[in-house]
């Protein structure tokens, strides 16, 4: 059965509200890692978008790989493709398991506790020790290009993670777990969205019927040549 | 499975079902002849798309596995190949068309006769096409027609003549369409609305795109942006005489003892072999997988791969590396980008593209104003990768981002080649492409330029920070592979002739853009649909006519 025709199953990353791959303390020192990554302030965090339930859903196995495209149910995947993502699945499985291991390790050397049990600052410690890297600094406009972690833009290609090690796979998913539809288990309420002012689409079936456009952020009246069109030039600053 | 019967014989089997691939079909069954369209990849419908951004560009939906589908990598022949999904493109039923922009700018006249143009350029095999903008004309304006396009007649001061104007008005104008155009005026230069595959107005039972966003690397739900899927696949299919088969696997093209091609052997999804004969075989496979097919073809009267006596199969690849400068705007100066709104690029020039003298380089590229991603994949070089210092950067940045890019016209050069890698195998135990390439030192020239020029428009469009993002080598980014099947009218040094069929096998052609001489500075969809039209109606009244009814 090839990939056009795998079924929908009726399940959903929000079935239940707890771990279903990962041990409670696995879940908690997880859910305190992503809250370092992407924490709370004066907005939502990772915590409250519930970033680690997005995790432990990636790690449960190949009935969260993809959704049905309207958002309801998940494809049930076959043949070559699913044994692909099953084994991919497992080296992320290991890769957390001694992960959290690492991170417990750290603290214990350095602050005698659990991650779990450690402050903010103890915690942002041991996760500079696990990268390697200092934390990073504030971004300013004179900062040198190589000062942060994130690197260009994919371009035009997929994105490949099968090559990560530990730290930067859960940076990187922390950050699809605050900024992915929230059909995946976390960005609950579209949270992360509205930190960052994308006002992304309600449902995906909204992006299917045509319900949901972006046009009102557009300048539909301009023509061409649009420098000299009015609309254009409303956006004038003195 | 050895009971089974094989398919009956047809006129024409068409291995690949992407841009050239459905061309080809719309046109020959349309005449009346009986194809038979064999596509590895599923037949995803547009019911299967929807903006979900973890699933098209991390979780890789319509793009191969790298787990099953690997190629490999090599700057030389000294270096060991490694394992990397080079150019990645969907395997899917419309190709290239289901994921791309739409970009559907047309070549121009000079791009046609280089070799003319620049003499012996050293390191390269810089050649002419043996065709001309006129032969290629009147297919660009069927194709923008038949197909669905929007764009501006008149608007490119850069274009040769065009017969007709384009049947739908521009697409509407981004905020980032908004600052390149006002930025491109400022600095004296010309810009102009993105010629793009998609309708803006209702066009033949097509409704306009939605503007929800997912455009760039998504398929549309929608009949908005112009694939082959929803287009040529179907006209073909209403003829009742092509039968398109997907997830069915060409392992081999067969030729008889006369050195003609009698078919080709596949594997269908449920691993059953089976030999589909036909009158003529078309390869459209894309400009990798077209070149691993002809030298896995290796037979008798072939021992080097199929249609490869000039030694060319494969070589002179180009990959229109993708590089780009990013801006980064201040929030308190500007007003928001809003770059998830629309359909990712707005606005292009073609200022740039002819050679000047005075910039130490010859050739030059298209260049075109786009976003930087989607939530999740959003970033740039220097981008805080995590704890509050990355939540400001999200927070500060995410509405005030753009870049210009550049697709790079790179030279031929005739050692940078696809080719059989002698260890890997995919999974289904066959070998997988290698590719062997190093940047000509114009390529580099060409790049650093541009990406330093688009930089100084971002600058004049008020970015605060400007972030180059130059290549170190060619990935194959753009998913454009071109040039390994090369077109030409000596059978020395090409492997095909200007109608696009193999110099040495008479009834086996090429019509992706492996025929590609050169790589052009554009995304070569058009052209390749354009192209493999011409060559279609030229099996139609010239070829077929030679075919026995047997």
């Amino acid at each position: 059965m090839g990939q056009a025709e795998w079924v929908t199953v009726p399940i959903s990353t929000r079935d239940v509200e707890g771990p279903i791959y990962l041990s409670r303390a696995e879940w908690d020192t997880i859910e305190a890692a992503t809250a370092r990554i992407i924490p709370t302030d004066h907005h939502p965090g990772a915590r409250e978008a519930r970033v680690v339930r997005f995790i432990d859903r990636m790690l449960a196995g190949t009935q969260f790989v993809f959704p049905a495209a309207d958002g309801i149910g998940w494809l049930q995947m076959t043949g070559r493709e699913e044994a692909a993502w099953a084994e991919r699945i497992q080296t992320r499985r290991a890769l957390y398991r001694n992960g959290i291991r690492e991170l417990d390790q750290i603290a214990n050397a350095n602050f005698g506790g659990r991650f779990l049990d450690l402050d903010d600052d103890e915690q942002d410690r041991v996760l500079e020790k696990l990268s390697g890297q200092p934390k990073p600094e504030p971004f300013t406009f004179d900062a040198p290009e190589d000062d942060g972690r994130g690197g260009a833009p994919a371009g035009n290609q997929p994105v490949n993670e099968d090559f990560l090690s530990f730290f930067p796979l859960l940076v990187l998913n922390t950050r699809q777990g605050f900024y992915g539809d929230p059909v995946y288990g976390g960005n609950d309420n579209r949270i992360g969205w509205a930190v960052i002012g994308f006002d992304g689409p309600p449902t995906l079936r909204s992006t299917m019927d045509g319900s949901y456009t972006t046009l009102k952020y557009m300048i539909p009246e301009a023509q061409w040549p649009y420098e000299r069109h009015p609309a254009v030039l409303r956006y004038r600053r003195p | 499975m050895k009971t089974k019967r094989n398919p009956e014989p047809v006129d024409v089997v068409i291995v690949g079902a992407g841009a050239g691939g459905a061309t080809a079909a719309k046109v020959l069954s349309e005449a009346g002849l009986r194809v038979v369209g064999l596509e590895r990849g599923p037949w995803l419908k547009p019911e299967h798309a929807s903006g979900d951004e973890l699933k098209y560009l991390n979780r890789n939906f319509i793009w191969q596995d790298p787990k099953l589908k690997p190629r490999t990598y090599r700057q030389n022949d000294a270096e060991d190949a490694v394992i990397t999904n080079f150019s990645a493109t969907p395997q899917v039923v419309g190709g290239g068309t289901t994921h791309w922009g739409g970009m559907v700018p047309r070549m121009t006249a000079n791009d046609f006769r280089l070799r003319s143009l620049h003499g012996d350029v050293p390191g390269s095999s810089l050649v002419d096409w043996p065709i001309s903008y006129d032969e290629l004309e009147p297919y660009y304006t069927r194709v923008e027609w038949e197909f669905g396009t929007s764009g501006l007649a008149g608007a490119n001061p850069w274009e040769g003549r065009r017969s007709r104007g384009y049947p739908t008005k521009p697409s509407p104008l981004s905020q980032i369409g908004r600052t390149f155009a006002t930025a491109m005026d400022k600095l004296g230069h010309n810009s102009f609305p993105m010629p793009q595959g998609m309708v803006t107005e209702p066009y033949r039972g097509r409704q306009p795109f939605s503007e929800n966003g997912f455009w760039q690397q998504y398929p549309d739900p929608g009949t908005g942006k112009s694939s082959v899927l929803i287009s040529f696949i179907p006209d073909a299919v209403n003829t009742g005489l092509y039968d398109l088969r997907s997830d069915c696997y060409v392992h081999e093209i067969l030729v008889g003892s006369d050195g003609r091609a009698t078919g080709v052997r596949y594997e269908d999804e449920d691993g059953n072999e089976w030999v589909q004969k036909a009158k003529a075989v078309i390869v459209c496979g894309g400009g990798i997988e077209t070149p691993r097919l002809l030298l896995m073809s290796k037979s008798e009267h072939f021992p080097d791969g199929l249609a490869n006596s000039s030694g060319q199969v494969g070589k002179n690849a180009t990959f229109h590396q993708y590089s780009f400068s990013v801006g980064l705007f201040d929030r308190d100066l500007h007003d928001p980008l809003y770059g998830w709104s629309g359909h990712y690029m707005s606005g292009c020039s073609f200022d740039f593209y002819e050679t000047d003298a005075t910039r130490g380089h010859i050739l030059g590229s298209l260049i075109f104003p786009s976003n930087i991603g989607h939530p999740v994949n959003w970033s740039f070089p220097g981008r805080p990768g995590w704890g509050s210092a990355a939540k400001d950067a999200d927070r500060e940045l995410f509405n005030h981002t753009m870049k210009i890019g550049i697709l790079l016209h790179d030279l031929p050069v005739e050692s940078n080649r696809v080719d059989l890698d002698p260890t890997v195998k995919d999974a289904w135990g066959l070998p997988v492409a290698r590719i062997t390439h190093t940047p000509h030192s114009n390529d580099f020239a060409q790049e650093k330029w541009q990406v330093k020029k688009n930089g100084e428009i971002l600058e004049a469009a008020g970015a605060s920070k400007i972030v180059p993002v130059n290549m170190e080598r060619i990935t194959g980014n753009t998913s454009h592979e071109l040039g390994t099947t090369r077109m030409g009218d000596n059978p020395a040094t090409s492997v095909v002739d200007r109608w696009c069929r193999t110099h040495d096998v008479p009834n086996l052609y090429v019509f992706d853009a492996s025929f590609f001489p050169t790589a052009t500075g554009i995304n070569p969809a058009l052209t390749i649909m354009a192209n493999a039209w011409r060559c279609a109606d030229r099996i139609i009244q010239v070829d077929a006519r030679g075919w026995t009814t047997d």
